[in-house]
């Protein structure tokens, strides 16, 4: 019987070829429509989620933090937490574990995770709720005492400063970023997605009075699957294992770009010291994060601080072309200080390697600017190092920079204050140049001891914390031009900040009220970082390729893997390029060549030069691009640790991020263990019977099919 | 290849082929030989050659029992201690499972 088929195509393809391929055609063509309709039923099951942002795991020297799935992801009934009492159905009394926990954002504190992640057996995963306002009590994921072991602070520099010991400096830390859970933990923005997930958890899942809901109930798998595991090391040492057929990285460095220019152009093709040069660094970090990996508005601790010396840089532009001060102000804004410094210890092992234009002992001064979003009462701290103070020499000249930011800030409404004589510096980039030599500086800040930030490193530093909001019914244009209370505040504090660096730099005084920071281009730049990145002016101060990239969402500074310069740390470069830099009238092929004409060969040594979008003309639609000089430059902020291979290094950043393949999200209905069970059962015993079946008429085939014929034997 | 159709002087030659073979760690070899061999070795009514087929398919039982059980061991070790021996676990691996230790 069953050879019948077989012979009849065999027939066919010997005797009509053309034929045949049209059936095979006809067969694929089958096969697309059965697969069409596989995906459709695949529809019916499962609903995916959109938006989803997963919590990802990093690894250092010693210590794996954040989440994974299995492989496959992991499934669990869904449940929608209400209250914190409500946490025992999932830990204990629930019939059908593992649960997938829905928690409202006001429960995502450490002890209902730390709750949930020690019983992660009867737990399959977690879905925090972005909310759409910020908690009023404060939320921080991070740890209480940041870059605690990679700071100056250390038992050896001074036992009685180390480990914040005197100044808790992110009291509201619960350090939830920093643990390390064996379920995938995503965000969800409170959306159609979690309208879907709550629907189905109140048709399906909500057990009546005390009872066990009956199935089928509402389920979701989760995947974030990540490659990498135990530490640094371990996945740096398997990233170089080129054995196996298929070698795979599962693990790549943090890292980007920093950012800097200098007031005189540097010959950036000589090295190392240059002769009667003094710079006076400009500090702001660019980079921030929170528990989730593609969510870090960083608006209080990243944005204001480097918002304000983009301001101070664009306000000094003319004063340092005309009467151009006899110290070079160095602008530099770090990336990865969120991971144990890793722009700026960067920046200092180039600067001791000789491998940065210029070296430490270039170095005048420092003055940092760091979180400034929040100030109270309208003063300004100064904070400085108590140890280095101890010599009196680098007393003097920190007490000159006090001075000079006093004297900067005379006339303004702010007043410029110190914190106590004991306190230690918090969490900067200052703090690494201070590990390798005493060199005098300040950094600017908005609180006298512990942070002013409510929500340092976590999802809600955004711009409603930071006030940046504006009155309905205004389009983006609008909001674009519209100048917060915020942005007037942080002017106000570019402008000390630029005087003071002018003076520190060596300018005459009589400069001073030329100097003034624009609030209309701080105002764009929160509302461009903080609010929307792609609007009008960005995308007129960038290159093309770049402004496809910029979008309608509030710019994401989580520092990355060291692969291309993330969107930050391009719009920082361009704008500091346009805010600092000159338009030059020369071709965009003389521009890309970065010479300003055919016979130039020494330009590009000394000035960058950037060919930008620039703006449309009205009535017309082809954007006017221009060249943009400057001084600007981009320097690599990859830790040393991953150059010296020390990935156990006790001094520089060793974090990485492991490679994964799929994030995503699903929810669908289950039916309880007996009834698939029985499917299955009934399956393989459908399978079996149809197997005896097949048997018993094959071999009984002569008496079945003998009707009008002989027995098949009668010929023996 | 069917053996039914092989001369005995044959079979002996084809049995000890193999059983040298399994010396170039082969152990499959030996395998294959206990395997294919058995019913000739000790099922068969008595020829002349059968008694040194017996040799060759009794020695190629031993090898192969050595072989797993020196591999049965080994593998359970490396499996229980790879993560454990870290570096030295990682050298020796052919594949590196991904996102466990």
């Amino acid at each position: 019987m069953s050879t019948l088929p077989v012979v009849f195509f065999a027939f066919q393809t010997r005797k009509m070829d053309l034929r045949s391929n049209k059936w095979i055609i006809n067969f694929i063509v089958c096969l697309f429509f059965m697969g069409a309709s596989c995906s459709s039923v695949e529809k019916k099951i499962y609903v995916h989620l959109n938006y989803t942002i997963p919590c990802v795991r990093l690894l250092n020297a010693t210590h794996q933090i954040g989440c994974q799935s299995s492989l496959s992801g992991d499934v669990g009934v869904l449940h929608v937490l209400e209250s914190e009492e409500n946490l025992d159905w999932v830990l204990r009394s629930g019939p059908n574990p593992p649960y997938m926990v829905i928690l409202e954002s006001w429960l995502f504190n450490r002890p209902v995770m730390i709750k949930l992640k020690e019983s992660s057996r009867r737990v399959a995963g977690v879905v925090v709720v972005a909310p759409s306002t910020n908690p009023a009590e404060g939320f921080s994921p991070h740890t209480k005492c940041p870059n605690e072991n990679t700071g100056v602070y250390s038992e050896s520099y001074d036992p009685v400063l180390a480990h914040c010991n005197e100044t808790v400096w992110n009291p509201l830390g619960n350090g939830l970023s920093y643990e390390e859970f064996d379920f995938p933990i995503f965000s969800l923005k409170d959306d159609n997605d979690t309208q879907i997930i709550r629907q189905c958890y109140m048709e399906h899942n909500r057990a009546a009075n005390g009872s066990s809901p009956r199935y089928p109930l509402c389920a979701m798998q989760l995947y974030s699957h990540m490659s990498a595991v135990t530490d640094t090391a371990t996945c740096m040492r398997r990233n170089d294992i080129n054995f196996s057929i298929s070698p795979e990285m599962v693990c790549d460095p943090l890292g980007d770009y920093n950012v800097w220019a200098s007031t005189r152009p540097l010959n950036t093709t000589t090295k190392g010291h240059k002769m009667w040069e003094k710079v006076v660094i400009a500090a702001a970090r660019l980079d921030s994060r929170s528990f989730f990996f593609d969510i870090a508005p960083g608006a209080e601790s990243a944005a204001s601080g480097f918002i304000t010396l983009l301001g101070a840089a664009h306000a000094l532009r003319n004063a340092t072309q005309e009467a151009p001060p006899n110290r070079t102000i160095l602008y530099t804004f770090f990336q990865g200080e969120t991971f144990d410094y890793i722009g700026s210890s960067r920046l200092v092992y180039d600067m001791e390697n000789n491998e940065f234009v210029v070296d430490l002992d270039n170095v005048d001064s420092v003055l940092e600017v760091g979180q400034v979003g929040r100030l109270n009462n309208s003063r300004i701290w100064l904070h400085s190092d108590p140890v280095s103070r101890r010599n009196s020499s680098i007393d003097d000249e920190v007490n000159k920079l006090v001075n000079n930011l006093r004297s900067a800030s005379a006339g303004s409404g702010f007043s410029v204050e110190e914190p106590g004589v004991s306190q230690p510096l918090p969490p900067s980039s200052f703090q690494r140049f201070l590990r390798a030599r005493q060199i005098p500086g300040v950094v600017i800040e908005d609180h006298q001891s512990a942070f002013a930030n409510r929500y340092y490193e976590s999802m809600f530093d955004n711009a409603e914390y930071l006030n940046v909001s504006y009155p309905p019914n205004l389009t983006p244009e609008e909001q674009l031009e519209f100048v917060t209370d915020t942005a007037k505040a942080l002017t106000e504090v570019a402008t000390i900040v630029a005087r003071a660096l002018y003076i520190q730099a060596g300018g005459a005084d009589t400069q001073l009220r030329n100097i003034n920071a624009d609030p209309q281009i701080v105002s764009q730049m929160l509302y461009g970082f903080l609010v929307r990145s792609n609007n009008s002016w960005f995308q007129q101060l960038v290159p093309a390729d770049l402004a496809s990239h910029l979008t309608d969402r509030p710019t994401n500074f989580y520092v990355g893997v060291t692969q291309q310069p993330s969107e930050p740390t391009s719009l920082v470069q361009y704008l500091l390029a346009n805010l600092t830099g000159s338009t030059m009238n020369i071709t965009q092929d003389d521009c890309q060549n970065q010479r300003e004409n055919e016979s130039d060969k020494d330009s590009k040594h000394l000035y960058n030069y950037r060919w930008v979008q620039g703006a449309a003309p009205p009535n017309s639609t082809n954007r006017q691009g221009y060249c943009v000089r400057s001084t600007v430059h981009l320097s690599k902020a990859l830790s040393p640790a991953f150059d010296l291979r020390e990935y156990t290094s006790k001094d520089y950043s060793t974090w990485t991020e492991s490679r994964w393949k799929t994030i995503k999200g699903r929810v669908f209905l289950v039916a309880s263990h007996e009834l698939e069970m029985l499917t299955l059962g009934v399956g393989v015993g459908v399978l079996l019977t149809s197997l005896l079946l097949t048997y018993i008429i094959s071999s009984k085939a002569d008496i079945l099919f003998s009707s009008g014929r002989e027995p098949t034997n009668a010929t023996y | 290849m069917n053996l039914e159709r092989l001369p005995n002087e044959e079979k002996l030659s084809l049995c000890r082929k193999y059983y040298l073979g399994g010396f170039a760690f082969l152990p499959f070899l030996w395998l294959v030989n206990v395997v294919w061999f058995f019913r000739e070795a000790f099922v068969k009514p008595v020829y002349t050659e059968q008694l040194q087929i017996k040799t060759y398919v009794k020695r190629s039982a031993l090898g192969l029992l050595l072989w797993v059980a020196v591999l049965t061991t080994w593998i359970t070790i490396f499996q229980h201690f790879r993560a454990e021996w870290g570096e030295v676990g990682d050298y020796l691996s052919f594949t590196i499972p991904l996102g466990i230790p």
